[in-house]
């Protein structure tokens, strides 16, 4: 599965927006019949994979967060691989080891879970640093160097990482640096008590997760995502991507703003949002949807606005967010193309 | 534009109120300079306090903001009512349609008073309602500012306007201690509000985070476009209101015009008064009853500053203190003269003018409406805020009798006050100075030379005309026209008048010059058994009065043919001669026996018409209230019709028709369409919320305009669908159906877009 997904061109068009809308529908109405009750969570995945990028789920163990990885691997018919991060786990444990074959006398290149489309790492944060920065530079690099060979990995490659709160036992947080490479930060939440209910009826006998079927095909999706590449980004959306990021950088409460690489994540997050909405051009109500999973779990906010909120910045955060895009003036754009 | 507006605290709605009240009433103070005493700023403040605060409880009681304004105006109306309604009120709070009647009559007076007073004016009670209904209707634009559109810099606007008016009125402007007082205020005004948002901001959030409110960010389109709406409705009005004024009549007997005005153009009343008598109609002045048959001159004005051009008046200003009710005794008036007071009962006819007709001297003056003041120095009676026209009032008389001899007795003594009416030119004619030579040679007292002079006057050389002058071109009062008048010998009264004024101020008496009516003629009409004594504009008249220590001033009658020769100035009269007996009821004997004798009568010529303009204004004042009220929907249909333009030739046409559909939902009382701090996507959700239920084409229509709007504004170039008029049509059809009648109304009058992007700023709420 090396190269899964790297033979790209099969001849078959790109399909157009409004298939791509109608595909997204289908699958996140496909994960849905898992994951019940958290469709927000579902699309923000969805987003994500489609502007190829990197998501971080944070929550408390047994929310959902690995079944909505799963499911959302399986409707599209992706290869994935599980990493279950501990903290005795290697870096060459995530990307592959090359061993000495007896047969042929010589080294081959045995690759890690890391080769797969889609790949889930459960609870990143229980890893040592090391181990974590050498997942995160596959992410960035999409690529694998071992031995001074560079193996390439797959297209779509998307890292679906859980995180727990920080505060819980035998972590280590992730550091800013390595935040700034997930495009976007979500939480599950507690289902509402009627899904709850539901799903003991529904796990009683079998996970469901076994009986969702792809819905859209490898090809299909890379189709998909070289469609949202498409989507058109006019002037005064991109200004106003801009300008969000730096009134992060200035905003009083916090300590470190935006990253030029949190607004171009912005900005490609929503052209997958716009094209999910079978939209070929990105709106500002696009890019205020996603405001607060992309910019969020990138900010870190001074220690004098954090006051009592202890160790648990996210709530404060999200707010500074949310307040940033209400005062920011929405660009009217230019009405001179009509 | 987004901006965070949260529910104002019923502190903080008044703290806001009180420094708006601050700065009106410091403002208002910049009027001082032009207004006599302070009782007025009281009243304004009350007016003002009553509004803004009447407009806080308002909001204590939740009434929707739309209203609050309309609630202040009501408020106001209750003010107004309570203190200028007087008996028309009900309940002396509730306006009757008398009420409205009456402040209609105190607007006009007010409008007058203005005309005629110089500063610092006289409150009056016209005067009074017009400031406070100003301050009032202030204070209303401030509250609008400071409160509904929540931009407290505006209400420098309307504050503005009472520190500006004295700079037109008099050299030095405000005071600056009050510019101080005012910019003072105004940054208190700014600072509450800062620390208002502030906690409003902070309380809007329950949860106990540290929050640093952002500071707003205000493009200036959006404070500019208001600005600029309001002034041009201010210039609008203003100017309407000016087109209304009557304007100043050339006429000053029978126009309207101020004193000011009429003379600072250096034009001479003779001249006037020759136009006047020179017409062919005799126009009714007035007529009056009096019960002791006096036939007093009737005396208008008195002008005793002679430049060797022109007789004018001496420049003093209205005296507050001179009310009519009691007059001081006349100048110069010894305590041995016999005098006498005789009720005479004057009912104005056609006579329209700021200046009373009165006996000269009068003790009191009853029942006149408005606010009239006797000059300190003529005794005349003038108008601050009113005219004649219509006017009934009761005179009394006080009949001096004086003796030749006391007259006699007077000698030449001059006191040091009455000095400055003995001044002449420098270049008095040479003829003028050999004349009044001649008949000075004759010796006596300054009263012989008197009589002496209106005997040459008076003699078969002279005869009246009021033809010959202005056909030899001498007309006037001049020291040019009295040397040819002397020539030619022809002239009428003015000439006489001014001819006996400068001869005997060259022979060192004091002399002026009184305009006014002579006594007129009875008619066949009685009032309790008693004539009625009709005057007539042929009645005009002009005569000279000569001071005389211990006497004062007392009249003579140099024109031949006209009027009565006073007793004491009859040659040969001495101390012996009985004043002649008036008995009630018969009228004295007029030399010259008018009408029927009087030669001018069959010269005069010309048309009068008595200038009654009252009728043309309230048409005028009427058109511009209903300009006023239509203007807002004119400006709407204006811009209506500006982006339906847009459409059909596509510029900009998606934006035009998006525009459009959210102000028709602004003006329909849906506050989505108001809030252009909203995307497209966002506001059709918000209204689509407001809406309630809709049918499904109005449902598609929205969202056909506002997915055209945004590929317009964010969508690939030259991807842009035409906007669709059609669309626009159902949406508008569909709002309208939607609103209550009432909305439609306030739609059409008072279309709420027009103000819409000062008041963004929903946004926050619509997302949560």
């Amino acid at each position: 599965m090396s190269e899964a997904g790297a033979a790209t061109m099969t001849g078959m068009p790109d399909p157009g927006i409004d298939e791509v809308g109608a595909r997204a529908a289908a699958i996140v109405e496909n994960v849905e019949t898992v994951i019940s009750g958290k469709r927000d969570a579902v699309v923000a995945a969805l987003t994500v994979l489609l502007a190829e990028g990197h998501l971080l789920i944070e929550d408390v163990p047994g929310v959902g967060k690995t079944m909505l990885a799963r499911s959302l691997a399986r409707s599209v018919d992706l290869t994935v691989s599980r990493i279950q991060f501990t903290p005795d786990l290697l870096p060459s444990d995530v990307t592959g080891v090359s061993v000495f074959d007896q047969s042929s006398r010589s080294f081959t290149f045995k690759p890690g879970p890391v080769f797969a489309n889609l790949v889930i790492g459960d609870e990143i944060n229980r890893a040592s640093p090391k181990t974590q920065s050498a997942l995160l530079e596959c992410m960035e690099e999409h690529q694998v160097t071992a031995d001074g060979v560079t193996h390439r990995l797959g297209r779509p490659f998307v890292v679906v990482a859980t995180q727990n709160p920080v505060e819980m036992e035998g972590t280590y947080p992730l550091p800013e640096a390595q935040r700034d490479r997930f495009m976007a930060r979500i939480s599950m939440g507690y289902p509402a008590q009627a899904d709850e209910l539901a799903m003991l009826s529904t796990r009683e006998t079998a996970s469901p997760i076994e009986l969702v079927d792809p819905v859209v095909g490898l090809e299909e999706l890379q189709g998909m995502i070289r469609t949202v590449s498409r989507v058109f980004t006019s002037a005064p959306v991109k200004e106003y991507a801009v300008e969000l990021a730096r009134a992060t950088r200035d905003d009083r409460q916090l300590r470190l703003g935006a990253s030029p690489r949190a607004t171009l994540q912005l900005v490609r997050a929503a052209k997958a949002h716009a094209a999910m909405h079978g939209r070929d051009f990105v709106l500002p109500d696009d890019i205020d949807a996603l405001a607060v999973p992309v910019l969020a779990h990138r900010l870190v906010p001074t220690s004098r606005a954090l006051g009592s909120h202890d160790h648990d910045s996210g709530p404060l955060i999200d707010a500074v967010v949310r307040r940033i895009v209400a005062d920011t003036p929405v660009p009217i754009g230019s009405a001179r193309r009509d | 534009m987004r901006r965070d507006r949260a529910p104002l605290s019923r502190l903080q709605s008044v703290a806001l109120s009180g420094s708006a009240f601050l700065l009106l009433v410091s403002a208002v103070m910049a009027l001082g300079p032009l207004l006599a005493g302070a009782g007025w700023w009281w009243l304004c403040a009350a007016t003002a306090a009553a509004v803004l605060f009447g407009g806080a409880g308002l909001r204590a009681i939740r009434v929707p903001a739309s209203l609050v304004p309309v609630g202040e105006l009501g408020v106001l109306l209750l003010v107004l009512t309570l203190f200028f309604g007087g008996a028309s009120s009900f309940l002396l709070l509730i306006p009757t349609a008398d009420t409205f009647g009456l402040f209609g009559e105190l607007l006009g007076g007010a409008q007058r008073t203005i005309q005629q007073q110089s500063v610092p004016a006289v409150v009056v009670p016209p005067l009074a309602f017009a400031l406070a209904l100003g301050t009032g209707l202030l204070a209303v634009a401030v509250d609008l500012a400071v409160h509904t559109l929540r931009l407290p810099a505006l209400a420098a606007a309307p504050a503005m306007v009472p520190i500006l008016v004295p700079g037109f009125l008099i050299e030095d402007g405000a005071e600056v201690g009050t510019l101080v007082l005012a910019a003072a205020a105004f940054l208190l005004l700014l600072r509450v509000d800062v620390r208002v948002r502030r906690r409003a901001a902070l309380a809007q959030h329950d949860d106990d985070e540290v929050r640093i409110t952002a500071p707003q960010r205000m493009p200036i389109g959006s404070t500019l476009l208001p600005t600029v709406g309001l002034a041009a409705a201010g210039l609008v009005a203003a100017s309407l209101l000016t087109a209304s004024t009557p304007s100043v009549s050339t006429s000053l007997l029978l126009g309207t015009g101020g004193q000011g005005a009429l003379f600072a153009r250096g034009v001479s009343p003779f001249l006037d008064l020759g136009r006047d008598l020179r017409r062919p109609d005799a126009v009714p002045a007035f007529s009056y009853v009096a019960r002791d048959g006096d036939r007093p001159y009737f005396r208008l004005l008195t002008i005793d500053r002679f430049d060797g051009e022109v007789w004018g008046p001496g420049e003093r200003r209205i005296d507050g203190d001179n009310a009519v009710a009691e007059f001081p005794t006349p100048t110069g008036l010894g305590d041995e003269v016999a005098r006498s007071q005789h009720p005479i009962d004057v009912t104005v006819q056609q006579l329209r003018t700021t200046w009373l007709p009165l006996p000269y001297p009068v003790a009191s003056v009853e029942g006149l409406d408005g606010s009239w003041f006797w000059d300190r120095g003529s005794l005349a009676v003038r108008s601050a805020d009113s005219d004649t026209s219509g006017q009934q009032y009761r005179a009394t008389m006080l009949e001096i009798e004086p003796t030749a001899e006391q007259l006699r007795a007077a000698g030449d003594r001059i006191p040091e006050s009455i000095q400055e009416f003995t001044a002449l030119p420098e270049d008095v004619p040479a003829s003028i100075r050999e004349l009044a030579g001649e008949l000075g040679a004759r010796g006596g007292t300054a009263y012989d030379r008197a009589v002496a002079i209106q005997e040459y006057l008076r003699g078969a050389d002279f005869s009246y005309s009021v033809e010959a002058p202005v056909e030899e071109g001498y007309d006037g009062g001049g020291l040019d026209v009295i040397a040819e008048f002397l020539e030619q010998r022809e002239g009428y009264c003015v000439h006489f008048a001014s001819t006996m004024a400068v001869l005997a101020r060259e022979l060192g008496i004091p002399s002026r010059i009184s305009v006014g009516y002579t006594a007129g003629t009875p008619t066949t009409k009685r009032v309790e058994n008693v004539s009625v004594v009709q005057v007539d504009s042929q009645d005009l008249h002009a005569w000279p009065e000569l001071y005389f220590q211990g006497v004062g001033w007392v009249p003579f009658e140099p024109t031949p043919g006209r009027g009565t020769v006073p007793d004491y100035s009859r040659p040969g009269a001495s101390e012996t001669a009985p004043a002649p007996e008036r008995v009630p009821g018969t009228p004295a004997p007029t030399p010259g026996a008018r009408p029927d004798l009087d030669p001018e009568r069959q010269l005069s010529g010309g048309r009068t018409s008595a200038a009654t303009n009252d009728p043309a204004v309230w048409p005028l004042v009427a058109l511009a209230l209903v300009v006023l009220l239509l203007l807002p929907a004119a400006v709407r249909s204006w811009v209506r019709r500006v982006r339906v333009r847009r459409i059909r030739r596509g510029d900009r046409g998606a934006d035009a028709a998006w525009r459009e559909a959210m102000a028709t939902a602004s003006d329909l009382g849906f506050p989505a369409g108001a809030d252009d701090a909203l995307t497209p996507r966002e506001a059709a959700e918000a209204l689509l919320d407001e809406l309630g239920g809709v049918d499904e084409g109005a449902r598609r229509a929205l969202h056909a305009l506002r997915d055209s709007v945004e590929r317009a504004r964010y969508g690939p170039p030259g991807t842009a669908a035409p906007a669709s008029e059609e669309a626009l049509v159902e949406l508008v059809a569909a709002l309208r159906a939607v609103a209550s009648p009432v909305a439609r109304w306030r739609a059409r009058l008072l279309p709420a877009s027009l103000l819409d992007t000062a008041r963004a700023g929903r946004r926050a709420a619509a997302r949560a």
